[in-house]
């Protein structure tokens, strides 16, 4: 933020306060949209979670839940099993409230990341989404000739970057842990 | 394909929960109660985020940054063309779409730099605000090595992208 300050002093001070409410009211508009998308998901999420429905789901994703997150609460592992399910399923809208409720299950109130939050925000940041509908629409629009031949070095894509950024997490956390050891 | 997806998953909610007798309408508004308080919450840290993007995009920070970076992505078998998009990528989704449009509009649909483009953006997400949707919510400040670990994986998906590309 302040190098974007300072070079928008240097390069064009007259637009600075218009850029920002520029972005303030996108944030605006966007918080709005994730409100009407969130009410739908949480009142789903809702009806679900009173049904029981997402304790069988949990059970039957338990054993890779505990191995990517260590040991987490049952809450947390049904809301984490939501997350991840919606994200599988290309539903990442859906998948975000889910994904925002594990965390705060998990919140100790220290204000610091435990290490299974963390490991949630890598695998939703590094995209587990299968079918890339916007792109493929968006280069149908362009008249390509075959705009879905993109879907399958997507889906690859994603999957190593994904597992990659598990793995890291995982190395970052032994390291830590044989230090504290020692 | 996903068209239908949505919809078969509500039907099979609403058909579980008429075949149960419960009261899914009140569970319903319960929980889509929760949103307002979310979506307030989650405000001022999507505005400051915003702010941030922009500055640095109108003040052609970024571009800067896309011209040093371009040898070290070219290292990386990045083409010159996608500097920009990668660094914008993580920061701003509607922004980096619309560099994705306009490579396809200089380099045509099906060229090797707007596929490239096309799963770059497919197989990763707007990093920055990710963080600030999960993590506000929650008031954790402390994100230790999450932003980093993320922008790692973003950067691979990037380079592996480029890779398969040529071949795919």
């Amino acid at each position: 933020m302040l190098i974007g300050f300072t070079v928008m002093l240097i390069v064009k001070p007259q637009s600075t306060l218009i850029s920002m409410i520029d972005a303030v009211n996108d944030a605006l508009k966007l918080s709005f949209s994730l409100m009407a998308l969130y009410a739908i998901w949480l009142g789903i999420l809702n009806i679900l979670e009173q049904t029981g429905f997402n304790k069988k789901l949990s059970v039957g994703l338990k054993p890779m839940i505990y191995f990517l997150f260590g040991r987490v609460s049952d809450t947390t592992a049904e809301y984490i099993s939501m997350n991840i399910a919606a994200n599988l399923l290309g539903m990442g809208n859906a998948a975000t409230p889910m994904g925002i409720k594990a965390i705060n299950s998990m919140d100790d109130g220290t204000g610091i990341a435990t290490d299974a939050m963390i490991m949630l925000f890598v695998i939703n940041a590094s995209s587990i989404q299968i079918l890339p509908t916007t792109i493929i629409s968006l280069r149908t629009a362009m008249n390509s000739t075959n705009p879905s031949d993109i879907i399958l070095p997507t889906i690859i894509t994603s999957f190593i970057s994904t597992l990659s950024a598990v793995l890291l997490v995982k190395l970052i956390l032994k390291i830590k842990n044989r230090r504290k050891k020692v | 394909m996903t068209d239908y997806i949505i919809p078969i998953i509500f039907l099979i909610i609403f058909l579980i929960v008429t075949f149960k007798k419960v009261p899914a309408y009140d569970y319903f508004t319960d929980g889509a109660k929760g949103a307002i308080t979310l979506g307030v919450g989650i405000f001022p840290y999507i505005a400051a985020i915003m702010i941030m993007v922009n500055l640095l995009r109108i003040s052609g920070v970024t571009d800067f940054a896309a011209k040093i970076l371009t040898p070290v992505f070219a290292f990386l078998g990045i083409p010159s063309e996608l500097a920009e998009i990668t660094l914008l990528r993580p920061f701003s989704g509607s922004g980096s779409l619309a560099l994705l449009n306009d490579l396809m509009t200089k380099n045509g649909a099906d060229s090797y730099v707007t596929r490239c483009a096309c799963v770059i953006m497919g197989s990763s997400e707007t990093v920055f605000y990710v963080a600030g949707v999960y993590f506000a919510s929650g008031k954790v400040k402390k994100l230790r090595f999450a932003v980093p670990v993320a922008l790692i994986s973003a950067l691979i998906s990037v380079i592996v992208g480029c890779f398969l590309v040529r071949f795919l």
